[in-house]
Parts: structure tokens; C-alpha cells; sequence
């Protein structure tokens, strides 16, 4: 492909033979450009944008006059190149850069070209060489300008460009924002209806009188509450995964006993456990547990939420749960160097396999949602319990069982270091 | 409403919540004296389909328990498959929670079935109101 200059050479009929004419002709003009520089800088501080650009200080002029010299001399170099493109084109940049348009240039260009053509005259009486001269001045200094301009398209061009790709990053969040936001709706539309239709349906079963007997209808009745109690859970996991993801998830972080805490939550899975003959294992019992800083509350709810599914997707064996301070370097790595102490839960369930390990966390996500939906559950509570351990500043995770069966989950829980109480919002 | 005289038209139900399964058999048995086959699993549907032994079948649209070939189909390609294995037309009404808008049209069109209720369902006599009627639209 043709370059820019080779292309406005063509263009403006720029020969070899101007370029012979300008380099042994030109110097004879360098005589004039300390006045020219002169006349430059005495006229361009009134251009309109001129006091933008200006510092005032005498120094600058006195540099700027140099420099424009310098880039008179680089007229008659006689070598119109591809390296002569590249700073010529540099220095329209600089003009870029400090906010000049283009309409300045142009104009400015014609106080040069306006006192050279003065210069000819006085130079070159002979008519000849001075008509020759005139012509081929005239196209270099059109090569000149037309180099600057372009580093105004270009830089044009580019602005143009990155601003588009601005608002086709923004554009494609906007779209995957509301996207999500419409799949989410449209998933916890589809999990409220299910329910409701057992609450509903049975209820309306009842009153309709169209059981066959008191135990039955008591039965459809247990039905109604479980399903009742289901969407409860719902409703409160909605509006804390509203609460986090609008940032006003509120923790109150304080000096909390790890004891008291499992002491409270783990009655809680006392009588699911019984009912499916588990026995839940409290290898924490006999040890000294400290202190965490964290939200009790929240800090039973995710609790609660990991014994319960580790309760849930257990059919035989048991349900253990272990605590231990993990080495420094794991400490230090993920947790911002605050020591924790991590807690396991761990069943001898159907277990999870490695690539849901992740996406488990996800909202909505199941492992298998043919379990779930026999075993009740909103799909939302590791969604909500990662996000309130993160908030605490620990983490959570899962791997598979020590044998090889059932699930392990993890979570780390910073330790009260010092007497400090904070309230964290999401 | 007394049952037909004749024996009872047989209701195919393929639904993943237990629960709701339940009121729609309930609901069916009680208020319109049909008899329900409830199941997820297809190769006994289709031994119910072949044998001529199902009237009309309710699929719910997401099933999560339910393979056919090694993968879970829903109740959009149940019901193509249902029909290709059914002696004569079998009516088929899809029940859904899927409630957002466009979501009937869409699996009306892409499962080819004759009705669409969305959830919840909580009406026995308007539930077998809609079966009755399609019955009587396929005879
Ligand atoms: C034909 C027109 C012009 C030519 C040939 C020209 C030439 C130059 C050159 C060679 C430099 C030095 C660049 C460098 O150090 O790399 C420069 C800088 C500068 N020019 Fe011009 N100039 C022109 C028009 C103008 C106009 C119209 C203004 C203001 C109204 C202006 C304001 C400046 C300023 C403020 C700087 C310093 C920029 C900086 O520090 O980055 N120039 N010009």
C-alpha cells in the first residue's frame, strides 16, 4: 500500500527534481527565519485559542522561535521520506496534544508561506529562478501541512474508535445487566409458582370437601405448611440476595464465641438428622474454640445452611464437623493476612462432582435440581452464604469428602484478634 | 358431576414436584373422576402411550429428573415424543411456571401441544374442566 507521503507526493506532483531545487536553492532562505519566527510568534498569541496554549512566559517564546527555525531548516533537507513523514506528522501530534485544531494550522501556515513568498522576492531577483522556487515552496509546504492535518484525522479516528469501543463495552454490560437481572426474575417467578401451587391446591382441595377422610385432608394440611415454609425460605433468600447485590446487605461484625454459636445452630439439624438416622459428629466439642470476628447472626445462618444441606443430601453415615487453624501461608494469601480459623463440615452424602464445585455457589445453580426439588431448598443459600462469609472477610469452598464419598465444606472465619466492632455494608 | 359411565379416561401426569403431582391426581380422581398415571420415567410412559391406555397427557415443561437416551428431556420434546409413540392423537396440555411473557407461545409452538396452563394450578373443577374439554375436542 502506497504511504501517506509517497501518496500526497503524487498528489501535489512532488518530483526528484523538486527536491534537487529545494535543496540547493532552499538555504539560501535560512538567512530569513530568525525574522520569520519573529513575525510567527509576534502574531500567533492573538489566535483565539492562543491563550490556552501559551505559558506567557518569555522562555517559552524564545524556545518556540528556536524550534520553528529548526523546522524551517527541516523544509530544505531535500530528503522527503518516509522518516521525514513520521516527524513532520509529530509535530502536527504535538499540536493535537495540546488541544490546537486544525483551522489554527491552516491559518498559521499562511503567515509562513506569506512571509517566505516576501523573502523570495528580495532573494531571488532573477525571475527564473525565483517563479521555480515559488512552485515548488508552494508544494512542500503543502506536504507540511497536509502531514500535520493527517495526525489530526488520526488522532481523530482514534478517539472515534476508542469511544466506540467504550460504548460497546458499555452497551454489552447493559445488556448482560439486564439480561441477568430478567433471567433472575424469571427464575424466582418460576420457584414462587411451584409452591404456591401446593398451598394453593391444597388448600382449595380441602375446601372444595373433596377429601376422602379427616386424615387425609390433615395430610394435604401438612403438605400446605411444608410448602408454606418453603416459600418462606424463598422470600427471605430473595430479599437477601436483593440486599447484597443492592449493596445493602448490612454486617455487624463483632467478638463472637465460635461455641456459642455452633452450640445454638446445631440443635437446629438435631431433628432432621434423627429422622433420617444420621448422627451429626461435633469433633469441636472437647476444644477450647476462641473468638471470631464476624456477625453472629449471619454467621448461624451460613452455618445453618451448610449443616442443613449436608443433612439433606446425606441418606446414611454422618454428618462431621471439624475445626483447625490453617497454616500461615494459606492464611495469609487469601485472607489478607488476618488469621482464621477454618471449619469443616463434612457428610458421607452423594457428594458434588469437581466442575459443580464452583458453580454451586452460583444463584439458582444445584448440583442436581432433580435432588433438590424432591429435597426442598431455594437454590440461592450457598449464593448467599459465600457472600456473607466473604463480607466477614473469610471464604468458603468445597471438596470432596477425605474418603472419597460425600462432600467437605469449608469455610474460614477471621479470629478476634483485638477489641473491634465494625459494621460492613456489601 | 358424576364420572362417565363408561371406564374412566386415564390422565398421563409428568411432573418433577411431588407435591404437585399430588393435587393434580387428587385433583383429578376427585372432582373428575378420571384415573392418573403419575411417573417421570419414560420408558413407562411409553409402554402406558403404546398400549392405548393413556387419554391425554399434563407435562410439566422443566423436568429435572426425567432421561430419555442419556439426556434430561423437558416437556417440550416429551411431548413430540409421547405423540410419535401414541396409537391415535393424544391431547396434550403443558403446565408450566414458566410465567413470563412470551413463555406460552414459545412452548405452545415448540411442543405442539393443545393447551397451557401456568402455575399455580389450584382449581380442581377448572382443571378438569380444561382436560374434559380437550378430551371432547379429540373425539
Ligand atoms: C504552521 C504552523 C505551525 C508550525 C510549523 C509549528 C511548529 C511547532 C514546532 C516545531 C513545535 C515544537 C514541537 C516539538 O517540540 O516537538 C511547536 C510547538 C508548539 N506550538 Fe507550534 N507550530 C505551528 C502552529 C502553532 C500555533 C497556531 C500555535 C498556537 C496558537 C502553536 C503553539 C505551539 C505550542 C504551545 C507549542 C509547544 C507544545 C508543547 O510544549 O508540547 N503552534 N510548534
Amino acid at each position: 500500500m502506497e504511504s501517506f507521503i509517497e501518496e500526497m507526493k503524487r498528489y501535489l506532483g512532488f518530483t526528484e527534481e523538486d527536491a534537487a531545487v529545494l535543496r540547493s536553492l532552499g538555504p539560501r532562505l535560512v538567512k530569513y527565519f530568525p525574522e520569520m519566527s519573529e513575525r510567527f510568534y509576534s502574531q500567533i498569541p492573538f489566535h483565539p485559542n492562543a491563550f490556552r496554549v501559551f505559558t506567557g512566559s518569555e522562555a517559552q517564546i524564545q524556545r518556540l522561535k528556536h524550534t520553528l527555525q529548526l523546522w524551517a531548516a527541516g523544509l530544505f533537507r531535500g530528503i522527503y521520506d518516509e522518516g521525514y513523514a513520521q516527524e513532520r506528522f509529530q509535530i502536527g501530534y504535538r499540536h493535537v496534544r495540546i488541544g490546537l485544531e486544525q483551522k489554527y494550522m491552516i491559518s498559521a501556515m499562511g503567515i509562513v508561506r506569506a512571509y517566505l513568498n516576501e523573502c523570495l522576492v528580495q532573494e531571488f531577483p532573477a525571475t527564473d529562478e525565483r517563479m521555480e522556487m515559488s512552485r515548488v515552496l508552494g508544494k512542500i509546504l503543502d506536504l507540511d501541512l497536509n502531514l500535520m492535518c493527517e495526525s489530526y484525522m488520526h488522532a481523530t479516528v482514534q478517539n472515534l474508535r476508542s469511544l466506540n469501543e467504550q460504548m460497546e463495552r458499555a452497551n454489552r454490560e447493559l445488556a448482560g445487566a439486564s439480561h441477568t437481572k430478567d433471567e433472575f426474575l424469571a427464575h424466582i417467578s418460576h420457584e414462587l409458582r411451584t409452591p404456591l401451587n401446593s398451598v394453593l391446591g391444597f388448600s382449595k382441595l380441602i375446601l372444595d370437601g373433596l377429601c376422602a377422610s379427616p386424615e387425609e385432608e390433615r395430610q394435604l394440611l401438612k403438605d400446605v405448611f411444608a410448602s408454606a415454609q418453603h416459600l418462606l425460605g424463598l422470600v427471605n433468600d430473595i430479599l437477601d440476595i436483593g440486599r447484597i447485590e443492592a449493596g445493602k446487605m448490612v454486617l455487624h461484625v463483632e467478638h463472637v464465641g465460635l461455641r456459642d454459636v455452633l452450640d445454638s445452630t446445631l440443635p437446629l439439624i438435631a431433628i432432621q438428622a434423627a429422622e433420617k438416622r444420621i448422627t451429626v459428629v461435633d469433633e469441636t466439642a472437647d476444644l477450647p474454640l476462641p473468638a471470631v470476628h464476624a456477625d453472629e447472626v449471619r454467621l448461624r445462618q451460613v452455618l445453618l445452611n451448610v449443616l442443613t444441606n449436608a443433612v439433606k443430601f446425606t441418606n446414611e453415615g454422618t454428618v462431621r464437623l471439624r475445626a483447625s487453624y490453617p497454616d500461615e501461608a494459606i492464611a495469609s494469601s487469601d485472607m489478607l493476612h488476618m488469621p482464621c480459623i477454618r471449619l469443616e463440615i463434612e457428610d458421607t452424602g452423594i457428594g458434588i462432582p469437581p466442575e459443580k464445585r464452583e458453580v454451586v455457589f452460583q444463584k439458582f445453580v444445584q448440583a442436581d435440581p432433580s435432588h433438590s426439588r424432591r429435597l426442598g431448598g431455594t437454590g440461592l443459600g450457598l449464593a448467599i452464604s459465600r457472600r456473607l462469609i466473604e463480607m466477614m472477610g473469610g471464604s468458603i469452598g468445597l471438596e470432596s469428602g477425605k474418603y472419597g464419598r460425600g462432600t467437605l465444606v469449608w469455610m474460614t472465619v477471621p479470629l478476634a484478634v483485638r477489641q473491634q466492632e465494625e459494621v460492613i455494608q456489601a | 358431576m358424576p364420572p362417565p359411565a363408561d371406564t374412566p379416561r386415564c390422565i398421563l401426569i409428568v411432573e418433577d414436584h411431588p407435591l404437585v403431582a399430588k393435587f393434580y391426581s387428587l385433583a383429578l380422581e376427585r372432582a373428575g373422576g378420571f384415573t392418573c398415571v403419575v411417573t417421570e420415567d419414560v420408558t413407562e410412559m411409553l409402554a402406558y402411550v403404546e398400549a392405548g391406555r393413556v387419554d391425554l397427557a399434563i407435562l410439566d415443561v422443566s423436568l429435572s429428573g426425567t432421561e430419555w437416551e442419556g439426556h434430561t428431556i423437558d416437556g417440550v420434546e416429551l411431548a413430540h415424543l409421547l405423540r410419535e409413540h401414541a396409537p391415535s392423537r393424544l391431547p396434550i396440555l403443558l403446565a408450566t411456571a414458566h410465567a413470563m411473557a412470551g413463555d406460552r407461545e414459545r412452548l405452545m409452538a415448540a411442543s405442539g401441544a393443545d393447551d397451557y396452563m401456568e402455575k399455580p394450578i389450584y382449581d380442581a373443577a377448572h382443571l378438569v374442566e380444561k382436560v374434559r374439554n380437550l378430551l371432547r375436542r379429540n373425539s
